[in-house]
Formats: C-alpha cells, sequence, structure tokens
C-alpha cells in the first residue's frame, strides 16, 4: 500500500524497510510501524476472532483498549500488535481461529450467541449432572485465547530500575510535560512517564493551528523539545504505567528493544508527589455490530493516516459525539478520504468553525442522527444512520466507519490511589472529587480541550507536587490558578450511549463479547450495581481491562433506570492497567540461597545440596540414602560436618543478663567461665521455638547460637520481649561472619591435638567445655559439644578463614580417614540420643513439658517475666496433650516407619516424628508424638503409613536414649 | 499498597522493610500471677478494630529498631498522633 | 435453553423483627441461611450485608476446594465440603461448575515430604483420596513444571489430590441467595450493622443503619470483618489477624494446566480456570487491615516464583490482580463457637485461607447450632476457648509469622 508522503507530523521513516512474515506469507513494513499499523498497510482488515462468538474483529483503537488486535508474535501468545512496534524478522499469527481469520470454520458459533445470554453457563450444564464433565471439557476448549507449549521458554533481555524522585508526573502530554517542567524549574528531581513512544500526547498529530497560529503538533513538539532539554527530568518514553499504589509508589513497564540494552523493564518508583495526566481515550458508540472491521475510532482512523501514513479507507461514514469527530473527519477529507456524511450524536454545541470547513469540503452533515446498524459480514460494506428517536434512517455505502461516542478521561491511575470519582454532569466524565494528599490530577482527563488550558492546568499541578516536597511555590500557584480561570475550562461532554434498537449485537465489551442484551439480562435477574453486571456478564474482566466497557457500562445501567444508584457510578480498576508479560515483572531474577563458606568444597566432594531454609547444604555424600557409611564413620571413627548455618550471636552490655533471662527459660545467672550452658527459647504459649548454647565470654558478655531456622528472626525477638525495658545491651548477629565446623566422633581429639597447640585433653576440655584457641593458626571459638552421641568439637570460625581451617582438619585427619557427613547422617545419628530437632519433633503447639525438656525451666525467676513462663506453668500438670516419645518396631527386623506417619487405632493418636534405621543398634529407632495414654514405655503404638490400605505396622514406646544412655562417649 | 511507615531513625520506608509486632498492650504482665484468661488476653487476643491503632513495628530490613506508629486500619496508611485523637 | 431472566433473588423491606439475623453477606452467612430454611424451617432470617452480596472474600478467593488438611478434626469437615458441591448443583439448580481437576501440591525439600507423608496418609486414614508423587510423576500431572534443579527450589515430589478443584466462587454466592431467598429467607444489601443489643446476658436486638431488628439469635460471619464487628458491637476480643491475600489472574490460554498446582517455599498456587486465565496468588500481607490493597511488591514476586516453577507461564501476560481478606488464626483454623459471650451470639470465623472450601459446610452445621442451641459435633473442636485453655489445633506445624507470638 502506498502510504502518504511529506505530513509533518509522521513517524516512519519510509526507506527503511522492515520484513516479516504474516502467517507464512512475507511481509513489508517501515520503520516506525507498529505490528497493527504494517498489517494494516498490507490490507489486514480481520485480526481476529472473539472468545464467544468467534466474530471478525479488526483495528479499532491504537492503544490497547481491547483484544481485538491480539495476536502471536514470535511464538509469544496475546501481544497487542497496536502496541508492539514491528522489527525485522517478526513472525506474526492470528489467534483464536479454526482456519484464516477472514474463514474461520468457528465463525457459527455468532449464530448461536441466542443461545449464550448473560450469565448462561451459570444456569445450563448441570441437568442432568453428567453432561457437565463433557461440557467442561468444550468450555475449556472454546475457552482462552493464545496457545502456548508447556516446554515454551520466553526469549528476550528483562531488566528493573527502582528510581527515586520527588515528583512522578503521568502522562507525557502537554499537561504532564507542563507538570514536569513546572516541578524541575522548583530545583526538585521529575519523573515523566508516557506510554507512546514519543511524547506530545493527544496533540502530537493533529495539525489544527491554536490561537498564535502554530500547528497543535508544533506546540506538543516544541514543549517535548523543551523537556528533553531539561537537566532534572527523567524521561521514559514507551513506558506504560502499570500500578499506582499509596504514598506515591508508581510502576511502569518500559519497552525497549534493539537500541537499548533491555527488551522490556520494569520500573518501580517511589516518589512524593504523582501527578497524573493520563488524558483521554475515546467511549465507543454503542450500536448494531458495532465491533466489525472497518469500524474505527477517530483518534485511530486519525492517527493511521497522520502517524503512519495510511489512509485508514476509501469511502467513510463518521457517526462521533466530539469537535475532535468532526476535525478528523475534516483533516481525513484534506488527506484524500472521500468522507460521505457525517453524524453528530449532539442537536448543537458543535465548534461554528468546524461546520463552515465541513460545509466548504460538501462533507453532508447530520446533527441529531448516529450509526444504527453496520453491515458487512466479515467486514463493514455499509452503515445505517438514525435520527436519535430512531424515526429516520439511511444506508450508507462505505468500508469505513469513524465511531465514536465521545471522549472519556483515563482514570486508572487515579482509582487504583484510591481517588473518589464522581460523575460530572456537564463532562459527562468521572472526575476525582478527592484525592489522596500526594496526588495531583490535570489536562485532559479534567474535561479540558484548549491546549494553553490543558498545559496551564499541568503546571499548576506541577507546582502544588513541587509545593509538597518543599517548594516555595506559593506565588507560581497563585499565578497559574488566574491563568486558568482566564483560559476556556472543561467542555461539555456528550453522555449518549446507545443508537435506538440496539441491543442482540451491541456490543459493550468486545472481548468478553458482552452486548446490551446481555446487560439487560442481568439487570433484569436482579444485578443493579455496574460492577455486579461486570461479575455477572464478565464485561471488562478481558484483557483489555475494562477500556471499552468502562465507562459505558455505568453510564447504560444508570440511564436504565434499574440503578438503585442516581448518579452513574464508576466500575472498578486493578493493577496492571496495560497487561504485563511475567517475565517483564519478574525482570532481572534474582531468587537468590545462601551458601556456607564451605559450599564449594562440599560441592566438591560430592555433597548432594540441597534447600535448607535460606541455605543450601550438603544432605549427603553417596548415592546410599541411608548414608551408612557417613553414619558408621562418626561412630567409629571421625567425621566432619559443614554446619556454618547455625544461628550465632554476641550479646553484651549491663543489662544483657537481664535480656537472657527474659527469653531463655533456664536461669541464666548461673553461668560459668569455660562452660557452656544448654537452654531454650520458647514463645508466650510455652512452646519450643529454639535451643542452642550460651557462653559467658566476659564480664555481661555472651556468645550464643540458635537454630538455623530462628537465626534472621532472632535480634527482634529478644529485642520485641525488651521493648518496654530500655535495657542497656547490644547484641550482634554473628551468624554469617562464622562458620562451623563439627567434628565428631571417637579420633576427633586425636585429629584436633594435631592441630591445635592447646590441650584439648578430657581434663583440659571436658564436654560442655567452651575454649578459644588455634587451629592451623586461626583463633577458633570452640565448644565441646555432643548432638551426635560421639566426643565432638564445634569449632567456630570466621568465614573468611573456614576453608583454610576445613583444610588444615581434613589434612590432620587423612590418617585416620576422615570423612564428610551430611545432614542425613546427622539426624539418624542424633536420633540414636533422642535429641530433638526444632520442627522436627515439636510443632507450632508442642511445650517444652511436652518435649521432656521441661527440666529447662527455671521457674523460680517471675521477676524476669520470661517468655513463655505464664504458659509454663498452666500447663506443667495438664492432661490430654501430644508428648513425645522414643519408638523401636515390635518386628527389629522390619523397615523404619515414613516420618509423619500416623499413629491410630480408630482415631489418630498421634504421628511418627522421625525413623531411622540405627546402625549402632542395628534396629529402627524413632521418636513420636502421641497421646499422653499411649506415652507410657512399653505402648503398642499402630502405624498407618501412606498407601498401606490398613495394614498397620507397630512400635513400641521405648526409652530415649537408645544409644549409650549414661552419655558416657560424649564425656569421654 | 506498600503503604510508608516512619522509622524514628531511618524515616519514612517502604512497609515491606518493616515486621508487624501486634497492637499496643503494654508491658508484660507477671507471669506468677495470671490467669489463662488474663495470658489469653496479653498473647492472642486483638481489638481488630476499624480505625486508628496504635501498633508495633520493627525495622527488619533497616535498623533494627521496635517502635510504635498510629496506623488507620481502613485506610491502611500511617497517621499522625494527632489524627489519632480526631478519631476517638 | 430459553431462560427466563427472573430476579435471583427478591428484594424484601426490613422487618422489624426476626428469628435469626446473620451478619454479613458472603458464602458461610448465605449458606447458614440457606441450611436454615432448608434443614431447619427456619425461614424467618435475615442476611445483612453492607455492600453487596459476595463482595468480600467470596467473590476474592482463590476458588481452590479440597479436603487434604492435616488433622483428623478438619478433614471430614472439608471432605463433606467436597460432597456437598455436587449436592447442591442439583438442589439450587443453579450450575456451581465444580471443576474436578485434582490438586498438586509441591514439595521442595524432605522436610515438606515428611509433611506431606503426614497428611497424605490421615486423608487416606479417613478415606480421601490423596497420593504422595515423585517429581517425575508431578512432571507427568503438569508438564509445564520445571522439574531440573535449576530453580531456586527444586521439585523433590508432591502430594496430589484428585478429588480437589475449583469452584465457580462467583455462583455459590448467586446460588445459595437464590436457594435461601426462595425459601423466604430475606437479604438486606446495603445495610450495616452498628449494634447487637443485649439483655440479661441475652442477645435482644440488632442495630442497623436503617433500623432496629428484634431477635433472639445472631450469627456473625462477617468473613474478616467479624473480629471488628464483635470488638464494636461487644466489646469481644479475638484471636484473629485480619490480613489481606492477594491473587491474580494471566490473560485467557488455550488449555494447559489440568490441575492446580501449588508449592509452600514459593508461596504460590496456579491454576487454569474455565475461562483459560492462570489463576495465581497466595501471598499474605503482614499487617492486619481491611482494605483490599494489592501491591508492585508482590505481582512482582509472584511473576519471579510462577516463572521458576512453570517457566513457559514467563511468556503470558497479567491483567489483572487484587486482594481479599483473610482472618488468621493463631493457629490456622477457624472458630466457631455459641452464646460467647452472650447467649444467643454466634460466631463462624477466624477461616485464614479456608473460608472458600469449607463455606457450605460451615454454613450447614452452623444453622443446626443455631437452630438447636447445641454444638453439633463436627465443630465441637473449634471452640474460642482452646486459645486460653493452650490447646491450638495442628492445622498448622511450622509457627505462623503473622503474630508477635513467633
Amino acid at each position: 500500500m502506498n502510504r502518504l508522503k511529506n505530513l509533518p507530523t509522521l513517524r516512519i521513516d519510509a526507506e527503511r524497510v522492515l520484513s516479516f512474515t504474516y502467517r507464512g506469507k512475507t511481509c513489508q513494513g517501515l520503520e516506525g510501524d507498529t505490528v497493527a499499523t504494517a498489517l494494516y498497510a498490507n490490507g489486514v482488515r480481520v485480526f481476529g476472532r472473539s472468545l464467544k462468538y468467534h466474530r471478525p474483529r479488526g483495528l479499532y483503537s491504537l492503544d490497547g483498549e481491547c483484544s481485538n488486535t491480539m495476536m502471536e508474535v514470535d511464538g509469544v501468545p496475546n501481544v497487542r500488535a497496536e502496541a508492539t512496534v514491528l522489527a525485522s524478522g517478526m513472525t506474526v499469527k492470528p489467534q483464536n481461529i479454526k482456519g484464516s481469520p477472514e474463514f474461520d470454520l468457528m465463525g457459527f458459533m455468532d449464530g448461536l450467541s441466542w443461545a449464550m445470554p448473560a450469565g448462561f453457563y451459570y444456569r445450563v450444564f448441570h441437568k442432568p449432572a453428567r453432561i457437565w464433565p463433557a461440557a467442561i471439557k468444550q468450555i475449556r476448549q472454546a475457552a482462552g485465547l493464545g496457545t502456548l507449549s508447556p516446554d515454551f521458554r520466553m526469549k528476550g533481555r528483562f531488566d528493573e530500575i527502582y528510581p527515586a524522585a520527588e515528583v512522578c508526573v503521568i502522562g507525557g502530554g502537554p499537561a504532564g510535560m507542563a507538570a514536569a517542567l513546572a516541578a524541575a524549574e522548583q530545583g526538585l528531581r521529575v519523573i515523566l512517564l508516557e506510554s507512546r513512544p514519543w511524547l506530545g500526547g493527544a496533540f502530537e498529530y493533529r495539525t489544527t493551528a491554536d490561537s498564535s497560529g502554530t500547528a497543535l503538533f508544533e506546540s506538543a513538539r516544541e514543549l517535548a523539545r523543551k523537556v528533553e532539554r531539561t537537566a532534572g527530568i527523567r524521561i521514559f518514553t514507551h513506558a506504560p504505567v502499570v500500578g499506582v499504589y499509596t504514598d506515591g509508589q508508581v510502576t511502569a513497564v518500559q519497552r525497549g528493544g534493539a537500541d537499548q540494552s533491555f527488551d522490556e523493564r520494569y520500573i518501580e518508583i517511589r516518589a512524593r508527589s504523582v501527578v497524573a495526566a493520563t488524558g483521554c481515550i475515546e467511549r465507543p458508540l454503542l450500536f448494531e455490530n458495532n465491533e466489525r472491521p472497518g469500524i474505527m475510532q477517530t483518534e485511530c482512523a486519525l492517527r493511521l493516516a497522520r502517524t503512519w501514513g495510511i489512509l485508514p479507507g476509501s469511502e467513510a461514514v463518521f457517526s462521533i459525539g466530539h469537535d475532535q469527530g468532526l476535525e478528523a473527519a475534516i483533516d481525513l477529507c484534506d488527506l484524500g478520504l472521500k468522507v460521505a456524511v457525517v453524524a453528530d450524536t449532539r442537536e448543537d454545541g458543535q465548534d461554528a468553525l468546524l461546520l463552515d470547513a465541513l460545509a466548504q469540503r460538501r462533507i453532508p452533515f447530520l446533527k441529531g442522527w448516529v450509526a444504527q446498524k453496520a453491515h458487512g459480514s466479515r467486514q463493514i460494506s455499509s452503515a445505517t444512520l438514525s435520527s436519535l428517536n430512531g424515526h429516520f434512517n439511511r444506508e450508507l455505502p462505505c468500508d469505513l466507519l469513524v465511531a465514536s461516542a465521545g471522549l472519556t478521561p483515563v482514570t486508572g491511575p487515579l482509582t487504583l490511589a484510591e481517588a473518589k470519582l464522581s460523575y460530572d454532569s456537564r463532562t459527562g466524565f468521572f472526575l476525582p472529587n478527592e484525592l489522596p494528599a500526594w496526588l495531583y490530577a490535570a489536562g485532559r482527563l479534567l474535561g479540558l480541550a484548549h491546549f494553553e488550558a490543558i498545559a496551564a492546568s499541568g503546571r499548576l499541578a506541577g507546582l502544588r507536587a513541587a509545593q509538597r516536597c518543599g517548594a516555595e511555590a506559593a506565588a507560581g500557584i497563585r499565578d497559574c490558578e488566574s491563568r486558568l480561570k482566564e483560559l476556556p475550562g472543561p467542555v461539555r461532554g456528550s453522555k449518549f450511549v446507545s443508537a435506538p434498537r440496539a441491543g442482540k449485537k451491541a456490543f459493550v465489551c468486545f472481548d468478553e463479547d458482552t452486548t446490551l442484551k446481555n446487560v439487560d439480562q442481568a439487570m433484569d435477574m436482579g444485578f443493579d450495581v455496574p460492577e455486579l453486571i461486570k461479575r455477572f456478564t464478565s464485561a471488562g474482566t478481558g484483557p483489555g481491562q475494562g477500556g471499552i466497557p468502562g465507562h459505558n457500562l455505568p453510564l447504560y445501567v444508570n440511564q436504565s433506570g434499574s440503578s438503585p444508584d442516581s448518579q452513574p457510578r464508576p466500575t472498578l480498576t486493578r493493577p496492571p492497567l496495560v497487561p504485563t508479560l511475567m517475565a517483564a515483572y519478574a525482570g532481572a531474577g534474582h531468587a537468590m540461597a545462601k551458601r556456607t563458606p564451605l559450599h564449594e568444597l562440599q560441592k566438591a566432594d560430592g555433597g548432594r545440596m540441597e534447600t535448607v531454609g535460606d541455605w543450601k547444604r550438603a544432605r549427603r555424600f553417596s548415592d546410599d540414602v541411608r548414608c551408612r557409611a557417613e553414619i558408621t564413620n562418626v561412630r567409629t571413627n571421625v567425621g566432619l560436618l559443614d554446619a556454618s548455618t547455625l544461628g550465632k550471636f554476641r550479646l553484651f552490655g549491663p543489662d544483657a543478663l537481664k535480656a537472657l533471662q527474659r527469653v531463655y527459660v533456664s536461669d541464666m545467672s548461673r553461668m560459668h567461665a569455660g562452660k557452656a550452658k544448654y537452654s531454650a527459647m520458647c514463645n508466650d504459649d510455652g512452646c519450643l521455638t529454639d535451643d542452642g548454647v550460651i557462653v559467658q565470654t566476659g564480664e555481661s558478655e555472651y556468645y550464643f547460637t540458635t537454630s538455623t531456622g530462628r537465626a534472621g528472626v532472632t535480634s527482634e525477638w529478644i529485642r520485641y520481649h525488651t521493648r518496654f525495658d530500655n535495657w542497656d545491651f547490644s547484641l550482634v548477629n554473628l551468624t554469617d561472619a562464622y562458620g562451623v565446623i563439627n567434628i565428631a566422633g571417637p579420633n576427633a581429639r586425636a585429629v584436633l591435638s594435631k592441630v591445635t597447640p592447646a590441650a584439648v585433653d578430657n581434663e583440659a576440655f571436658p564436654y560442655m567445655g567452651y575454649r578459644e584457641f588455634d587451629v592451623g593458626g586461626v583463633a577458633v571459638r570452640a565448644l565441646r559439644l555432643g548432638f551426635v552421641g560421639e566426643l565432638s568439637y564445634e569449632l567456630h570460625v570466621p568465614s573468611s578463614w573456614m576453608a583454610g581451617v576445613w583444610g588444615v582438619l581434613t589434612e590432620a585427619g587423612r590418617e585416620f580417614g576422615i570423612r564428610n557427613f551430611g545432614l542425613e547422617a546427622q539426624n539418624a545419628l542424633r536420633l540414636d540420643k533422642g535429641h530433638i530437632i526444632i520442627g522436627s519433633e515439636s510443632e507450632q503447639r508442642t511445650t517444652l513439658h511436652d518435649l521432656g525438656l521441661g527440666f529447662l525451666w527455671h521457674r523460680h525467676k517471675p521477676e524476669a517475666r520470661t517468655v513463655g513462663d505464664g504458659a509454663l506453668r498452666h500447663t506443667e500438670k495438664q492432661s490430654g496433650r501430644l508428648k513425645l516419645v522414643g519408638l523401636k518396631m515390635e518386628d527389629a527386623s522390619a523397615q523404619p516407619p515414613g516420618d509423619g506417619s500416623p499413629i491410630v487405632d480408630k482415631r489418630i493418636r498421634g504421628y511418627v516424628c522421625t525413623a531411622r534405621y540405627s546402625v549402632a543398634l542395628k534396629e529402627p529407632v524413632g521418636m513420636a508424638l502421641v497421646e499422653e495414654g499411649l506415652a507410657a514405655e512399653g505402648s503398642r503404638l499402630a502405624i498407618y503409613e501412606d498407601g498401606c490400605e490398613g495394614r498397620l505396622i507397630y512400635a513400641k514406646v521405648a526409652k530415649k536414649p537408645f544409644y549409650d544412655p549414661e552419655g558416657e562417649r560424649l564425656r569421654s | 499498597m506498600a503503604f510508608l511507615i516512619t522509622c524514628p531513625l531511618c524515616g519514612p520506608r517502604d512497609a515491606y522493610e518493616f515486621r508487624f509486632g501486634g497492637e499496643d498492650k503494654g508491658p508484660r504482665p507477671d507471669p506468677e500471677t495470671l490467669s489463662p484468661e488474663a495470658w489469653c488476653d496479653y498473647v492472642h487476643m486483638a481489638d481488630s478494630r476499624f480505625g486508628v491503632q496504635k501498633e508495633w513495628w520493627y525495622h527488619r530490613r533497616g535498623c533494627g529498631t521496635w517502635f510504635t506508629i498510629y496506623r488507620d486500619t481502613v485506610k491502611n496508611i500511617e497517621v499522625s498522633s494527632n489524627d489519632r485523637e480526631a478519631d476517638q | 435453553m430459553f431462560l427466563k431472566f427472573n430476579r435471583l433473588w427478591k428484594e424484601s423491606p426490613l422487618k422489624s423483627s426476626y428469628d435469626a439475623v446473620i451478619i454479613g453477606g458472603g458464602l458461610h452467612s448465605l449458606a447458614a441461611a440457606y441450611f436454615l430454611a432448608s434443614r431447619h424451617n427456619i425461614r424467618d432470617v435475615a442476611v445483612i450485608e453492607k455492600k453487596f452480596i459476595g463482595c468480600g472474600a467470596a467473590g476474592r478467593n482463590t476458588a481452590i476446594v479440597r479436603a487434604n488438611q492435616r488433622t483428623q478434626e478438619n478433614i471430614p469437615l472439608y471432605k463433606e465440603a467436597l460432597d456437598l458441591w455436587p449436592i447442591l448443583t442439583k438442589e439450587l439448580d443453579f450450575n456451581l461448575m465444580f471443576y474436578n481437576c485434582g490438586n498438586l501440591n509441591l514439595a521442595h525439600s524432605d522436610a515438606a515430604m515428611k509433611a506431606f507423608r503426614m497428611n497424605v496418609a490421615t486423608a487416606q486414614f479417613h478415606g480421601v483420596n490423596s497420593q504422595l508423587v515423585d517429581a517425575r510423576q508431578c512432571k507427568e500431572l503438569v508438564p509445564a513444571l520445571d522439574i531440573t534443579d535449576r530453580p531456586r527450589f527444586p521439585i523433590f515430589g508432591g502430594m496430589f489430590h484428585p478429588p480437589g478443584g475449583i469452584v465457580r466462587h462467583d455462583a455459590v454466592v448467586w446460588g445459595l441467595a437464590r436457594g435461601g431467598a426462595k425459601l423466604g429467607v430475606h437479604i438486606h444489601q446495603g445495610t450495616e450493622v452498628t449494634g447487637i443489643g443485649v439483655k440479661n446476658g441475652k442477645v435482644a436486638w440488632v442495630d442497623t443503619d436503617k433500623g432496629r431488628i428484634q431477635t433472639t439469635k445472631v450469627l456473625n460471619a462477617a468473613g474478616a470483618y467479624s473480629a471488628g464487628i464483635a470488638f464494636k458491637c461487644l466489646g469481644q476480643r479475638l484471636p484473629i489477624s485480619v490480613l489481606t491475600i492477594q491473587a491474580m489472574v494471566t490473560q485467557p490460554l488455550k488449555p494447559l494446566l489440568h490441575h492446580v498446582v501449588s508449592s509452600g517455599a514459593y508461596h504460590a498456587y496456579a491454576n487454569q480456570t474455565l475461562k483459560g486465565e492462570i489463576a495465581t496468588g497466595a501471598h499474605m500481607d503482614p499487617w492486619p487491615n481491611y482494605t483490599n490493597q494489592s501491591t508492585a511488591h508482590y505481582i512482582k514476586h509472584q511473576a519471579e516464583a510462577i516463572g521458576e516453577m512453570l517457566p513457559c507461564l514467563r511468556g503470558v501476560k497479567f491483567m489483572r490482580i487484587w486482594g481479599g481478606l483473610a482472618d488468621m488464626t493463631p493457629d490456622m483454623a477457624p472458630i466457631l463457637d455459641g452464646n460467647v459471650p452472650v447467649e444467643g451470639y454466634y460466631m463462624d470465623c477466624g477461616w485464614g485461607y479456608f473460608g472458600f472450601k469449607s463455606s457450605t459446610v460451615a454454613g450447614k452445621y452452623m444453622a443446626q447450632y443455631v437452630a438447636t442451641g447445641e454444638c453439633p459435633e463436627m465443630l465441637k473442636p473449634f471452640r474460642l476457648k482452646r486459645f486460653e485453655e493452650h490447646r491450638l489445633m495442628g492445622e498448622t506445624a511450622a509457627l505462623v509469622d503473622y503474630t508477635a507470638n513467633n
């Protein structure tokens, strides 16, 4: 197709031809085209088929208000062709068709629309019940638009940025630009967001002259140049806003491309003030077949010509309700379009100059007339116009019907910001009457039409936004207010919604194929507010996100008289305001797991790394899921465990002891130098939340460990429970500063003594001792503990020295055959000893008493107001609780039951927490939480494993610890 | 919406940086004399009021301070203590 | 096919007295009203809704239904709830669109597999179909899953629960409203409860902004607003945190996901609605409030999480995100009680995540409770007193992070 040439408003480069394929055929577009304009230039009129009735759909608007031009581009479904810049080599396909868009085999669905009234699926397919599963299958196949393969992988570069600004302006038209300039003049940092690829807004393509004789588009471009030269303004074009949130948070997604470092990027802005200058879109006109290909909105027709050089048709009928419609008819006529007639829904109020211009061009003009029906099956061939009362009508041949009821403000950002909108009878708009303190509205969305007035309103908003940020703008605001008073105010808007006798095929929502008739049906069924009608008919819930029905639905409902509201009430808008790829939201992608200082070493040693809370840890070091070799090695020799994920804290200051007494259940005043104390923390329910060891390292100075899972919350826990006390203590989280190596097994001492000058014999460093000494020249903190039930040392090593100390120990242990053990071996080893792991042997509701750890609790320190103390008192003698017991299988040669298996009789009486084959005892051992009645030693436990189909296995309650009950090995 | 919370040390910051610490119920009661009912009231029960409440927050991804603010639960925004007077 | 377009329920003037008044126009209220009328012949019932029916959590939830809970106190309740969908569809003559697609929960660690083993065995013990599956079987059920070790949380296996699925939540609202109204229940929309009158320790009336109603029985089933209403009207404090949960849908696609799939580690679920949209969500904002606000943080988080779990969905667009309120208790089990703190006052609240899937069965048993004054066996474990008695229920094993007590 030949493009219009030499128009000053064009945004295409006629010299740069881009090739792409559409339905397997090579097509040509121009640099600057969108996918939709290139297709239109190639003669494509039917872009796709509608969701429910498979009606042909074409280019209707250019701002993505409907799903008409959603296509598959380069394998990505549901791409809005009119908002996607054409790139060389693109592959474009239509969606939701069987056959071609022009000849869709599902087209017969349109003839069945009578069978699909509003909410029909609620009322059919359930009688008889057996048809419903088959119906589901059919419904699923018919529904949905794009197709995606489970193996699809999104290509492209996705990025994210988090800029901050004092003022964020949404909308790069004259109002937004003036607002940005005004705020920047005050020395503030400004961000300006524009959804189109260039600034200028709705004036960007209008050639009408303003009062000074300059064409509007020239004025807009001049303003844009000024904005671009202003240092304080950061401009993001092609960056539609997707979200606006409390306290000045704005999100946008910017389209990039070959000349940028990204294809799409997520922008999250926090601003002190936000200016919404989003302008207007057009309000669709409702008549029979109002969405046939060949019918488009005024701006769409005009921009096709002015921006992309495409004359949208050859013979056109206009049915409009605003002066801009008249202006477009005149301009398009001048560009070579044959305009058969212009019908205006307004009886009066037109701009006289525009009427003169129409007359000069001999364009017939009908006041108080409207398009009533479009004819033509796949594409429009003629249109019937009618007087508003429906008494007179005329049918005119045409291949283009430019139809628009008028304008409607883009209020999405205001609604998201929870501004209160109410109906304004002059403009017919929903206008903000109550804005949050950080939000300002300006420009065309307030009903202004005059360029100067729009710019002045933008400037005023910009100054007010600046004032909130502390700028001295009061004088400027006064000037601006008086200037605005002199300029033309909001214009009267058309309230016309629907042509006479429109109903069955007059679409209020294109995406969901919702007709006026459907809305009537919903109202008959008692749905009387737009929000409910929306739910019942799904109008406005499709990919266009309410752009088409957003304004018409409330107006129509209100005009029908069945609404309980005296004034139209707007429907809700929700983020994202523009459909946004998950890949774009995900941005750069940064799912992170913490790694210990030994991570790579553990992996190199064959460690099977698994997710443990925030961390990755080695579960085992061989294919043997039971880890027998690792276990045996610890029991008989010596093993090394990376226990770096333990929480590690330093607590010091005059009131440090008070803080310990508050959170630990034991009497923390009884600490001895060089000796570690094991204790527990409970929550206020008396339930165990943490356990660990505490050592006193100096006068009012302590070092303690927490479980891996609690490391992240321990600081806030201690500070929370002391928040009223004004105690003087400091708390430092050393979890990441220190790694931990556990060296365990009968030969642990032999290995350790080789690498430290310190005495580590049983007398010098007894069980539960704490020492500070050098290992391989590195100062470590050493605790002699026995979680796995053998002689063992826990070495706390500065993280940066971990690999070195680990190497020294490995080297020293080589002669003994030292080797790694992982979490699974540790799990089995500690089970032999009946040691618990929080979360494994305890639930949220498990008290210290339930676990048999009540002895840790020191009841005689009420002045400490220990967390959990009250509940520990109340529950001490309480019956009917789940108690932790040890268990062995009745048949010692049986497999251990699966962790989590319920213990049952007629009902569930408890469950197995952990059970493993004990290498040392040569039989399975485990622990279980059981009802008190089953807790006595020797009680028979019937275990119901998943998949057992009623075949129970039996265990008996056994005394813990199972291994080395006297703890001789720990102390040796 | 991630509204802003004013940390006494760090100033207004995004709510996701903080941990909520419950309605303000005053200092810990004496555990020895505490009835189960009073205990439950202190530990578990909440007013859940429509409107402004005084509550605790912790600046988890920040300075690590526990502090109180007033917040309107119906609008989910921080309000000044003056607004609270007006509300009651 | 020739459907009539009669009103689903008729409007009635507010009377000055009712046998029972139910606060809230959500699913639990409408279900209780329907069962009072249909099973106990108590038809002089008013449902009082401040806005419009179904505007709260009833229309904002995930629509997921299942009966693979953790404890024996809960499973029978949810099992009966699953059985009720087809029964009610028939009884109400309204297609509730129960899509029995089954639910797959993913485990990303040994500990999670252990937890699932308990749930699965407990379900099987109660005759509920639930199975452990390995990672390969997960992939067979949901081919879009990434079961390599590339994601942040690699998939270990899962718990598959064939009887579950999704139900069209709005349909349940409208179906129950129509069913109740047919039997004489009055639904008063746009009416706010402002007070509850107590005389001699008994409920005597309910005040609304449209006038006083004399009644001796009040059921507070106002969902997330229950706690605020209890405090405002009776000064009753409850162990409830009212939190916003967010959910979102993508643009519609041809069938891709054939089961509900969810992951605790990612805090995300995803399922494909009959319309073809991928519905996903699960995040809870840990600050009590009465708004339905969504956040930028969350839609981004969800895109990251879903993009890891189901990487093909990175090429799909989010269309809409919304928030709804959940009233969370410290043990993630509801509070179902009566005659506390005054005779004639009943509460059905604290459902947290589970309000939708339980709505009909809770309505059924609460109706029995209200009608007879006797607590049905099924509801006995859910007394309010359990918190004071240190007897939390075991519906969650892990420490909940939305209270300051953990």
